[in-house]
């Protein structure tokens, strides 16, 4: 039996964590087309429809980077917790870049389908 | 409005006051808007758990602060991502040699970009001033072969200050818009690279679904 070592499993691991680094800019973009959400909206959109967990920590610093970048605007809104919440909403900058980098995924994603296509058939 | 424990607003403030303290780079209204945000998610995270009184509350306070990562984590990802957007939009070396000293600080991958760059800047300001001194030192400015031993030459490019160096010129004149392109397009490219490096290596962290 072919015993598989802990350093497959790491570097599986690592493999793993850099796709899904790449994919967290798209996946804000894509969960902001709908309309405007605010951060912990944000969050729970990635968890629930991309399996993306993302640290707290780590999604407002990219957001207040991506509003730098003119991809995202943002506005106060009063709310019913008694507590006025910061909502995100994406420019029209933002609507391009998400289309380019969807546009590109696609593209990269059938390429890779095609290719691992024997794979996914067991030959 | 929900009220908060005392013990448990005063963490929250200490945690804000201490994140307030590390924004740099911000001005006053971006601090306080990125502060207030935060108050904002910490009060609905709290919202969504059991209502408590006491060290429970104090404890949910905890969970939530610990979510974000402590105060001095969650700046310092706010400094860089910021320094490094404002050096994307604005695509001056400067701002761009700023995020990447912040990013050097933080680790190896930043350190190496940064040196990469700071020899791509340098080549290609020396280019740049060799073009731009030719007219003022026509004779010592320029590119040079100077002879060194009897089968090995050194290239030299010289600024033009000092005696003639004992070799001979190569280019003559066409220094001047050679080495306006090689040092544009070095700065450029350093950029560029600077920027891809950027992009391509300091993502902020996702975990793998457990």
């Amino acid at each position: 039996m072919k015993v598989r070592g802990t350093g497959d499993l790491e570097s599986a691991d690592k493999w793993e964590v850099q796709l899904r680094k790449g994919c967290l800019e798209l996946a804000i973009l894509a969960v902001l087309w709908d309309g405007k959400l605010y951060g912990l909206e944000i969050l729970r959109r990635l968890e629930s429809d991309s399996d993306l967990i993302v640290s707290e920590g780590t999604v407002y610093p990219l957001l207040s980077r991506l509003k730098a970048l003119g991809l995202v605007r943002s506005e106060w809104v009063e709310s019913d917790a008694g507590h006025p919440r910061k909502y995100y909403v994406l420019t029209a900058a933002g609507k391009e870049r998400a289309r380019e980098m969807a546009s590109m995924w696609a593209r990269f994603s059938s390429s890779m389908s095609k290719l691992l296509a024997p794979l996914a058939r067991g030959k | 409005m929900t009220t908060m424990a005392g013990d448990a607003q005063q963490r929250i403030d200490a945690y804000l006051a201490k994140l307030r303290g590390q924004l740099r780079g911000f001005d006053d209204a971006e601090v306080r808007e990125l502060v207030d945000e935060l108050r904002s998610h910490i009060a609905d995270k709290l919202a969504l758990s059991e209502p408590t009184t006491g060290a429970a509350n104090v404890a949910a306070v905890d969970a939530a602060l610990a979510a974000l990562g402590t105060a001095e984590e969650l700046a310092s990802q706010y400094v860089t991502d910021n320094l490094l957007a404002r050096a994307e939009v604005s695509r001056s070396p400067l701002q761009i040699l700023k995020s990447l000293f912040r990013w050097a600080s933080l680790s190896i991958a930043g350190f190496c970009v940064l040196f990469g760059s700071l020899i791509g800047y340098l080549a290609g300001i020396v280019f740049l001033l060799c073009a731009l001194l030719k007219p003022f030192h026509p004779h010592t400015a320029g590119l040079w072969i100077i002879p060194d031993g009897a089968v090995d030459v050194e290239i030299s490019l010289r600024l033009g200050f000092g005696s003639i160096p004992a070799g001979r010129e190569v280019l003559g004149w066409w220094i001047v818009p050679l080495g306006l392109v090689a040092g544009f397009g070095l700065v450029m490219l350093t950029s560029r690279c600077a920027l891809w490096c950027a992009r391509r290596y300091r993502r902020p962290s996702v975990l793998p679904r457990g």
